[in-house]
């Protein structure tokens, strides 16, 4: 009797000819994630298994897993050989120190074992309330727990209780590269966690604005950027000084299209970013209407000066939903700490809520835009983790 | 680099370490074991203890270390009170103002009093409450952290105890220990002080207790401190400060005076058409906080971190916590409170020192003035 992880996937079963192609991915996905980790990793029909793990790691292992996308769900089994007494005496070990009403349900796959699924859960859940009179009770329609039996052609079965939920989605690297605007604020790294969960493989860019911004403010990215890499496989987190843009801005534009043109700005340094680095395109945390740059004409002016399709996976979600998932993410924590607000030196009191393109093109041409964008690329600082 | 944040920290002195390093290496035993060594060790404890009363040239008073100035003034609003009628001032570092907070979360009741301009408090208030409310327990900070602003904690004390001799009266000392010169009254019943804003090391605190007065743990355990404060003594970070201490000590009146000039020279020469001093005439030489006008004070203390030279920032740039309480309540508005910065001394610095540190920061503020207004 020994213990093992099974790992199942998602969507990867409605794939077609290409389907080796995601398993193997998601399997090298693991495979790097639990390196480090004592583990034997073995693939099998539609699933993969994670044996001889010490028994001490098995949280940090489901902790991991749980950040791969492209995994559905996770047990924890038991494994035995497929016959009778070793299942029923697994069983019983798995009951121990359970109480309640459960059921027993088993597939078996292979056919030579006997008795029939119906009839070993059946069988298995008589031994077990004879052996546990005090404690279980049988409910096949609403049981508290159900004892998985799994009987495999290759002659193991696994018995498991619980069924861990993972975070789903495809495999990152199984859709193209993307470069996601980190700002520090709640809502960007909920967009780059949604675009890993789609497997895209991230690569992260922060403006900062020193001094009108501080170290701490940069930190807290850092912090959020090595959040998102746990998801991502690691990441690159690339960091640019936005502070002579905002400095020229404020100077020579008008007060009220200080955010647009701001948005202008970083969006040209992000598609050259991402030219760079074949990126294939540039993730944002916008969500539509919530604050003065996110209208859709708003978007409309950032979006008009670059050619890169723009992903904003967080647009029609409300805030507290977005907040929900940061919370799951474990980024929300980080997200509100209070060290972003120093931009606000350069807010107007009234920014352009609905900007109009032509005027905001005549307040922009007040700048040598080019050289701006090629001073800012002078001193990129790259982080990898 | 030019540090002028000395009210965060000071730089440890290295002296006082190496002097205190043999209790590492070699005397490193626990000082409540009975054998030799350990007697040893205590007795140790014992000295630096005298060494801090002698400094405050008090022999009415006993020493409980703590791990620090907050950790004393939490012990100090906590054990020694249980229940009646608490009074502080709103010129309180947190470490005294949050925990009356607490005080009045638990339903006890709880006085504010008013500041004047200059951070100290409104004595008339003060007295005038005193007079129409027995108070049972009086916390006062004696140099205030943001300011400078001085309280005359021991004619505030007298006054108080002739008023109702057993209020009990707690003084945070934090800033004025080893700067101010002062005898520690038999008035102020609990005071307390910090080692590393002495040039001692973070993690050593004391507590400074009137004898006879009973007070209770904050921390439960092993009995050390006379069963005040467990856990085993920092013998290491004791000593340090005890070394330390005596360096101070031994200067005292003559850096303090030094200190003032430096001070007087800052004043005299920071650009006066985008500086305003806040600190009082009378406040502590070693505390100079400014405010300039239409700069954030954090942006401003970066751009002066870039030349070289470190402040400290009275306002951040969150949105939280953006001004300074203390601040706010000498009854300044928010243009002023934008832009504080605190500039704070731990010894007189050089001629050269003191120029460059001026010419930095009224260049820095003139650059900033061009591009945000």
């Amino acid at each position: 009797m020994k213990n093992a992880i099974i790992i199942r996937y998602c969507e990867i079963h409605l794939k077609g000819k290409n389907r080796g192609f995601f398993e193997k991915l998601l399997k090298e996905n693991i495979i790097k994630s639990l390196k480090g980790i004592q583990h034997n990793f073995t693939q099998m029909h539609s699933r993969y298994l994670i044996e001889d793990f010490l028994d001490e790691d098995y949280d940090i292992i489901i902790e991991k897993l749980k950040k791969i996308a492209g995994i559905h769900t996770v047990s924890k089994a038991i494994v035995v050989p497929n016959d009778f007494d070793d299942i029923f005496t697994a069983c019983k070990e798995l009951c121990a120190y359970k109480k309640g009403t459960f059921k027993v349900q088993t597939n078996r796959a292979d056919k030579t074992f006997t008795p029939d699924s119906m009839q070993t859960s059946m069988l298995i859940g008589g031994k077990l309330l004879e052996t546990y009179p005090n404690n279980l009770k049988v409910d096949v329609k609403n049981p508290e727990f159900t004892i998985w039996i799994d009987i495999r052609e290759d002659k193991k079965t696994f018995i498991y209780t619980d069924v861990i939920n993972c975070m789903s989605g495809m495999p990152v690297g199984s859709s193209g590269k993307g470069l996601l605007l980190l700002s520090g604020g709640i809502d960007s790294p909920v967009a780059g966690y949604m675009m890993c969960k789609r497997g895209m493989k991230l690569n992260c860019l922060h403006f900062h604005s020193y001094p009108y911004t501080n170290e701490a403010a940069k930190e807290k990215v850092i912090d959020l950027a090595k959040k998102i890499a746990e998801y991502n496989g690691g990441i690159n987190l690339y960091v640019v000084s936005f502070t002579k843009i905002q400095e020229e801005i404020h100077k020579n534009c008008p007060e009220e299209f200080m955010i647009t043109l701001m948005r202008r700005f970083m969006m040209r340094i992000a598609e050259r970013l991402a030219n760079q680095q074949h990126d294939q395109t540039i993730i944002t945390g916008e969500s539509l209407g919530q604050v003065a740059s996110q209208t859709i004409e708003s978007i409309t002016s950032s979006n008009s000066v670059v050619t890169l399709p723009v992903l904003r996976p967080l647009i029609a979600f409300d805030k507290i939903d977005i907040i929900n998932i940061s919370r799951k993410i474990d980024t929300y924590e980080t997200s509100i700490l209070p060290y972003e607000d120093c931009c606000t030196v350069f807010l107007p009191k009234f920014p352009a809520i609905k900007p109009n393109l032509e005027k905001v093109i005549k307040a922009e041409s007040r700048l040598n835009v080019e050289k701006l964008i090629d001073d800012a690329f002078l001193n990129v600082e790259k982080y990898v983790f | 680099m030019i540090y002028l944040d000395n009210s965060a920290t000071t730089k440890p002195s290295i002296s006082a370490i190496n002097k205190a390093s043999i209790f590492n290496t070699k005397h490193y035993f626990n000082p409540s074991t009975l054998y030799h060594e350990g007697l040893n060790c205590a007795k140790e404890i014992k000295n630096a203890k005298e060494a801090i009363l002698n400094s405050l040239k008090t022999t009415s008073h006993e020493v409980i270390f703590t791990s620090s100035g907050t950790e004393s003034d939490n012990m100090a609003v906590f054990c020694a009170v249980k229940r009646g009628v608490f009074v502080t001032s709103l010129g309180e570092h947190s470490a005294i103002y949050k925990s009356f907070l607490e005080l009045k979360n638990r339903k006890l009741e709880v006085y504010f009093i008013d500041l004047e301009k200059d951070g100290s408090v409104n004595t008339d208030k003060l007295y005038e409450l005193a007079l129409n409310t027995k108070i049972d327990f009086l916390s006062l900070v004696h140099v205030n952290n943001e300011t400078g602003a001085k309280n005359d904690v021991t004619k505030i004390a007298k006054r108080i105890k002739s008023i109702n001799p057993s209020t009990i009266i707690h003084c945070d000392g934090v800033q004025a220990y080893g700067k101010i010169p002062f005898r520690l009254p038999q008035e102020i019943d609990l005071y307390s002080i910090s080692a590393h804003k002495i040039n001692g090391l973070k993690g050593t605190g004391a507590l400074i207790k009137r004898k006879g007065l009973n007070i209770s743990p904050l921390i439960f355990g092993g009995g050390q401190e006379n069963g005040l404060r467990s856990g085993t003594e920092n013998l290491f970070g004791i000593k340090v400060f005890e070394y330390a201490l005596n360096e101070k000590f031994n200067n005292i009146e003559n850096t303090y005076t030094l200190v003032k000039d430096t001070k007087e020279y800052f004043i005299n020469n920071l650009d006066k058409s985008i500086f305003t001093i806040i600190s009082g005439e009378n406040s502590s030489p070693y505390i100079l906080s400014v405010s300039a006008k239409g700069i954030r004070g954090e942006v401003l203390m970066h751009a002066i971190e870039k030349e070289g030279v470190i402040v400290g920032n009275g306002s951040a740039c969150s949105s939280k916590n953006r001004y300074s309480r203390v601040i706010q309540a000498c009854g300044y508005d928010n243009d002023v409170l934008d832009g504080v910065i605190r500039i704070s001394f731990c010894t007189p610095l050089t001629n050269e020192e003191r120029e460059k540190a001026v010419n930095v920061i009224n260049e820095q503020a003139n650059n900033l003035k061009g591009i945000m207004l």
